[in-house]
């Protein structure tokens, strides 16, 4: 079994927001429905200044807490780590906006709730994510934790001590890994 | 937004045209819910190349069931390198833009009414021969912006007869490519890949987006390459780099003399090179000599140390060293002094050693397509030269004959030398400087045809207007566009049937030289014409239409031979500049106008990309006008101090006002700025009531600037213009 998850290279995203597009046209997605987000941070004092963007989607982790909260099940864990929103047993309550830590989920115009999917879909098809496909300086890295022999696992043991995940401290357990400058 | 307020009078001339595209219904199903019904529908997966920009990347478009789903980059074409942009992404459901054009458009008292294309050209051809026959075959121009048909929009022109085809150049690069001319002979790349120190002066191939630069720049720095950005704002390239120079912009110039002037003085050029390879390097020592670093730092703003430093460092990479050939900023068509800048910025790179070297300058391999002739004989084409003055002494001498300059058109429109235009896949209304002025040339017209999916500014005033068929809906000429280390071909496909009555650029450029009695230099099908052009490459148009893109030709070499100069050298000293009346080694030319040192609200207003918009093209684009708006990105760059010495906050609605046009915009106060400009992002300011995403969306810095010429090649200057900047 799969144990799929992704590394964000924080210091590689120039925010030119490919990942959001090319996420919307894989998702059908509407303009302004996205799973994709960048948050753009600025540093120091003129002419000492520097500015980076840190990439957000679903962290899809491994304790989620879109799933305790959940109150029919849609939102669930998968066995490969996909946290996937089943729309047929969404209600639209909302609970899992709420206690989402990373503020990704989007409330879809037919009422129900969404986010980063990993394009498992298109994953099971031999595809890859479309935000990392897209991405023009390589940000994203995606695949198999548990295959040595993936590219992922292979960047996770060579950066293991530059990894970090976001919000650690709430022990979510994120899939999600960042390699920080 | 806020700037619901601006009023510019300009807009106050689409009042009356009241064609309401969005009023027609499109009867086209929402993506969603297209997308459900079409769940387990088969894929089809076509090749074929992108038009949201210039670039051309090679792609794979996905349909279903008739509708495009998403698009893919070709991992084998060395422009994109197998990546797509956000607006290429975006960008392809303009398909379905519900502002496009249905149908030939004819303007009747300032109302659009749709007509036949029998019609509509009968009527064109008609017009036209009244206006050949007062006025000659020079008063009718065709103005675009390159499309891979471009050589047959040239034999159209030439057919009748005129020599009047413009390109947007003028407004774009005409001083970089003449200044490399002049020094290589022609306009180089830069082999990023291997570089071991990247300079970019300028230019931002990561917000300006060319995909394979950046992919190229991010493999560099993964082998440990320094990267240093020159530009007077914390540009996306700046993310990557290991060093931000914030210049003051108009400055470039003495950054880079000075730069030369410790290339010299500590012998830090190669010296191999130079001594072999170039011309006038005593010449070069005996001016260079005034440019010392502490001269450069009173004007330029890098401090004098800095300049030394990065120049050993740059020297000590030669020749796996480089500055960026540049673009649009900086050295393109942005100030007086921007010819001598990429003069300085070529020769800067001569003293490296690196041209025609790995991780240098190069010149790429790029496919030379076949003629038609003999098969279908070319016209004999003009017999006089072109009225704005290219080429000739004593006006534009360095001016490019091949792009003319695009925004005279309105002032030799004004002077009725010109009568009658083409205008196709362009906006000069909204991308040339000043638009008042712009929309009094072209209304002067007595016969404009504009040729595009929707109705533009310039559309908007047009007699005629001729739906062209969205770059997914049409077969097209094949395309030279993606060069480098191998030069490789590719082809624009129809992916899917056209939604309405239009028709491809060649198909309209055939049709109209048919109705104009030109139609035998035209007697030829679209595969027909791309199967002789791909003669000569040995390559067969179906196996092209197959793959989209493949290579052709030798790979390309290391090596100096002898360059296409007076000299076969590099022309660090140039003759013929000389005689032509312009220093022969860059001297110092201070900027055309400057800002008020005194008067705090006194700005250099300069511009540059974001990464999601092209030109004026996407800004009607929902899905990349979404993330605009999301991220408050429609806004006035202002340095943080500068902003709150004229008591600004972030989020403040300011007035801009320059000799010739005003209006107002909210500001983003940002640290990563030059104190003497503010920065506006280009694609905005669009004033079409037919475009209705974009409509009345920010502002574009052409509102602001005067109309204007450098005396070398003729370009815009943009960014040679003082703004006021106060609180609303």
């Amino acid at each position: 079994m799969a144990r799929y998850g992704m590394v964000i290279d924080e210091t590689k995203c120039v925010g030119c927001y490919a990942c959001r597009v090319a996420c919307q046209n894989q998702n059908h997605l509407r303009e302004n429905e996205a799973y994709n987000y960048l948050e753009e941070r600025e540093y120091g004092q003129f002419p000492n200044f520097n500015r980076e963007f840190l990439p957000l989607q679903c962290q899809h982790c491994d304790n989620p807490p879109c799933v305790a909260v959940c109150p029919t099940g849609a939102s669930q864990k998968r066995k490969d780590g996909v946290v996937l929103v089943n729309e047929k047993d969404c209600i639209g309550c909302k609970y899992c906006i709420a206690a989402c830590p990373y503020h990704v989920r989007i409330i879809k115009k037919e009422g129900y709730i969404e986010k980063c999917r990993f394009c498992i879909e298109f994953v099971e098809e031999g595809g890859k994510p479309a935000c990392m496909t897209t991405c023009m300086t390589g940000v994203r890295l995606f695949g198999d934790l548990d295959d040595p022999n993936s590219d992922i696992s292979q960047f996770v043991a060579k950066n293991r001590h530059r990894l970090r995940v976001y919000k650690r401290e709430l022990n979510t357990k994120p899939r999600i890994f960042y390699r920080k400058a | 937004m806020q700037d619901k307020s601006l009023k510019l009078s300009r807009r106050s001339f689409l009042r009356g045209s009241a064609l309401t595209a969005g009023a027609l219904s499109l009867g086209l199903l929402d993506f969603q819910s297209w997308a459900k019904s079409n769940a387990a529908a088969p894929v089809r997966r076509i090749p074929t190349i992108c038009n949201g920009c210039g670039n051309r990347c090679s792609l794979f478009a996905y349909v279903k069931n008739g509708r495009i789903w998403r698009i893919e980059g070709n991992r084998e074409a060395n422009g994109n390198q197998g990546v797509v942009c956000p607006k290429g992404h975006g960008y392809l459901h303009d398909l379905y833009n519900p502002n496009r054009i249905r149908s030939p458009l004819k303007r009747v008292e300032g109302k659009f009414q749709p007509i036949s294309w029998e019609q509509a050209y009968k009527e064109i051809a008609q017009k036209i021969n009244i206006i050949l026959m007062e006025n000659g075959p020079e008063s009718v121009f065709w103005v675009n912006y390159p499309q891979p048909n471009h050589a047959y929009a040239l034999r159209f022109m030439h057919s009748l007869g005129s020599p009047h085809y413009f390109t947007h150049g003028s407004t774009c690069y005409t001083a970089r490519n003449a200044a490399w001319n002049f020094t290589v002979g022609k306009l180089p790349s830069n082999d990023l890949a291997n570089s071991r120190f990247i300079m970019t002066i300028g230019r931002n191939p990561a917000g300006g987006i060319d995909l394979g630069q950046v992919r190229d720049i991010v493999k560099a720095k993964e082998r440990g390459a320094k990267i240093i950005v020159v530009d007077p704002r914390h540009n996306e390239t700046a993310i990557l780099a290991d060093e931000w120079l914030p210049i003051k912009p108009g400055t470039d110039l003495a950054f880079l003399l000075a730069m030369i002037n410790v290339m010299v003085g500590e012998t830090l050029y190669d010296k191999e090179f130079v001594a072999n390879n170039t011309v006038g390097f005593q010449q070069l020592e005996d001016e260079i000599i005034n440019y010392p670093p502490q001269w450069a730092e009173k004007i330029c703003d890098i401090p004098a140390e800095t300049i030394t430093r990065v120049t050993r460092e740059i020297a000590r990479a030669k020749p796996y060293a480089l500055i960026h050939r540049g673009y649009h900023g900086a050295i393109g068509a942005q100030y007086l002094n921007s010819f001598q800048t990429a003069r300085a910025l070529a020769i800067a790179n001569s003293l490296l050693g690196n041209i025609n070297r790995k991780g240098g300058i190069y010149f790429p391999e790029s496919a030379e397509l076949g003629e038609l002739q003999p098969t279908h004989p070319a016209p004999a084409g003009p017999a006089g030269p072109k009225a704005d003055g290219t080429g000739i002494p004593g006006r534009y001498p360095l001016g490019s004959y091949g792009d003319g300059i695009s925004h005279a058109i309105p002032e030799l429109a004004l002077r009725g030398v010109l009568k009658c235009g083409f205008v196709y896949h362009h906006n000069p209304l909204r991308t040339n400087p000043n638009p008042q002025r712009v929309i009094a040339g072209y209304r002067k017209l007595e016969l404009l045809v504009v040729i595009d999916p929707v109705l533009s500014e310039t559309a908007s005033i047009a007699h005629y207007v001729l739906p062209a068929s969205f770059y997914l809906e049409a077969d097209e000429a094949v395309d030279t566009k993606h060069y480098g280390k191998r030069a490789q071909v590719s082809i624009q496909r129809k992916v899917i049937a056209p939604l309405f009555d239009s028709r491809s650029g060649f198909q309209i450029i055939g049709d109209l030289a048919k109705h104009l009695g030109i139609g035998k230099y035209f007697n030829f099908t679209l595969d027909e014409a791309n199967e002789l052009r791909l003669k000569p490459l040995g390559v067969a148009l179906k196996d092209l239409k197959a793959k989209g893109i493949l290579p052709v030709g030798e790979a390309w070499k290391e090596g100096f031979g002898k360059l296409e100069t007076p000299s076969g050298k590099v022309e660090i000293a140039s003759s013929t500049l000389e005689r032509l009346g312009y220093p022969a080694i860059p001297r110092w030319e201070a900027p055309l106008v400057s800002p008020d040192d005194k008067d705090p609200h006194s700005f250099r207003l300069i511009h540059g990309k974001q990464a999601i918009h092209t030109h004026a093209m996407t800004a009607n684009q929902p899905y990349l006008m979404a993330i605009s708006r999301r991220y408050d990105m429609i806004r006035l760059l202002i340095n943080r101090k500068r902003a709150e010495k004229i008591g600004l906050k972030d989020g403040d609605v300011v007035k801009i006002k320059s000799l010739v046009g005003e209006g107002e915009i909210r500001v983003k106060l940002t640290e990563g700025l030059h104190p003497s400009c503010v920065w506006l992002p280009s694609g905005y300011g669009i004033f079409s009531k037919h475009l209705t995403t974009a409509y009345d969306q920010g502002l574009s810095y052409n509102d602001f600037l005067p109309t204007l010429f450098d005396p070398t090649v003729g370009h815009a200057m943009s960014s040679e213009v003082i703004v006021q900047v106060k609180k609303a």
